[in-house]
């Protein structure tokens, strides 16, 4: 630097350096300073308001959002899960033999609290799915996509209960009675009630999830808001979804008459077969699965 | 800067006494026509007014005035040319009341006018920025935008042609 300095040349230039800017030209531009000191005030006022209303709305909106969103999935998921669940059995069918079973007097409705379950976990895990499932009434009281939610809810229940009625020990017996079957009717009869046999199902266990329903619905002081409870049946739905196994056969629905028969239900067994029977006219029983189902004599 | 940043006018009172005096001189020796040299000079402040939120304490207050000097500057020379400003066109108040040491300040002037007129525009504004600002080899190379090789460069020749000049008359 030492090398370019001259002190001469800036000696010269120092006594050279007379001009200034003028005084008219120093006001407007500290005026212009001054104004912008005073704009820089203003804001830290009004842009706080600005700002607390803007944050208000946007939380607002996000709200808004976020309960639209939701309930949008919520009818979406509800509405794909009524169609899945539907395709399998058909639910006007199941809800007129739910009707039947429930209007006759000494049904097995009327039974069913003596009735033990056979799987206590599997009803445990029901157990919320099953509570908005309320009685018929409180039901009909309920907007559609309400009533639907309750329906769909009871027939998953109704779903897992026909297959925690498979217990291990009807399990040989099957085997047993399917050698006896008629070979070439057998696949007939299977593709022929397999779209009945869940309907048939749950017909039998209708009337138990019933009575288990308004036992909880009892004990449950104050009920859950359909709210609260929608989600929780939501969880219960995606679990007995996952659980369901294909509906019941014929053999596997004599088997559960002949269970109630030894149980010594016998009017729900009566039931249960002239019902089948109804169901299935052209299914041979087998004489040995015969004696199981009948009532003795 | 920052004073003022935060809405105290006073400290651009006293930022503005500080540095009006020579950032106009840098102007108007940077431009030949005095009305043009004061607008583009309170175009400068006026730049540093808005840009006063944007303000980083990251280099002195001097270098980023006269960086936006610079730039105004540039801009001015690329619209139309670089005249340097004709100091015989306005009288310069002289302190020194004597005609004869005025007559010679004059001549001195108008030799040192010419000789800075001759001057590259580079070097004219590296040797301004030097004497006007006070600004080290470094800060003209920052407020330039080059490097400091180059602007070393320029002021070592703005002073070899200046002193060359004086050493004439």
């Amino acid at each position: 630097m030492a090398d370019e300095l001259d002190p001469k040349v800036s000696q010269r230039y120092q006594e050279l350096r007379t001009e200034e800017p003028p005084r008219e030209l120093d006001q407007v531009i500290l005026a212009a300073a001054h104004r912008a000191a005073d704009r820089a005030h203003a804001p830290l006022v009004a842009p706080a308001g600005r700002h607390r209303w803007y944050f208000a709305f946007g939380a607002v909106a996000v709200l808004v959002l976020a309960v639209a969103i939701t309930v949008q999935l919520d009818r979406t998921q509800l509405d794909s899960e009524a169609l899945t669940v539907a395709s399998a059995p058909p639910v006007s069918e199941v809800r007129k033999e739910r009707e039947g079973f429930s209007s006759e007097p000494g049904a097995l409705a009327d039974q069913a609290p003596a009735r033990e379950v056979p799987a206590p976990e599997t009803r445990k895990k029901s157990a919320p799915a099953a509570a908005p499932a309320k009685p018929q009434p409180a039901e009909n009281a309920l907007p559609p996509q309400a009533a639907e939610v309750a329906r769909v809810d009871r027939l998953e229940s109704r779903r897992e209960q026909s297959l925690a009625a498979e217990s291990p020990s009807a399990q040989p017996e099957r085997k047993e009675q399917a050698p006896a079957a008629p070979a070439a009717e057998a696949p007939s009869n299977q593709e022929q009630g397999q779209d009945q046999s869940s309907a048939v199902a749950g017909s039998l266990l209708g009337s138990e999830l019933q009575a288990r329903g308004s036992r909880e619905a009892a004990a449950a002081a104050a009920p859950p808001s359909q709210a609260t409870a929608r989600p929780q049946a939501k969880a219960q739905e995606s679990q007995a979804i996952a659980a369901i196994a294909p509906p019941l056969g014929p053999e596997q629905l004599l088997e559960r008459i002949a269970e109630l028969r030894r149980e010594g239900k016998h009017a729900d067994a009566d039931k249960a077969l002239a019902e089948f029977r109804q169901r299935y006219p052209e299914y041979r029983i087998s004489e040995q699965m015969l004696k199981k189902v009948e009532r003795p004599k | 800067m920052l004073a003022y940043r935060g809405g105290d006018a006073r400290a651009f009172e006293t930022l503005y006494s500080r540095h009006r005096a020579r950032l106009f001189r840098f102007v108007l020796r940077s431009i030949k026509v005095r009305a043009l040299a004061e607008e583009l000079y309170q175009e400068v402040w006026m730049r540093v007014i808005e840009a006063r939120a944007s303000y980083k304490p990251s280099a002195r207050f001097t270098t980023w005035l006269y960086t936006i000097a610079h730039n105004r500057l540039v801009d001015h020379w690329r619209r139309g040319g670089l005249p340097l400003v004709s100091l015989d066109d306005h009288d310069a108040p002289s302190s020194t009341p004597d005609p004869a040491h005025h007559a010679e300040a004059r001549e001195t002037l108008a030799r040192f006018a010419e000789a800075l007129e001759k001057l590259p525009p580079a070097q004219r504004e590296a040797f301004l920025l030097h004497e006007e600002a006070g600004l080290s080899v470094p800060e003209i190379a920052a407020a330039t935008a080059s490097n400091e090789e180059a602007a070393k460069s320029r002021l070592r020749y703005a002073m070899a042609k200046l002193k060359a000049a004086l050493d004439d008359g």
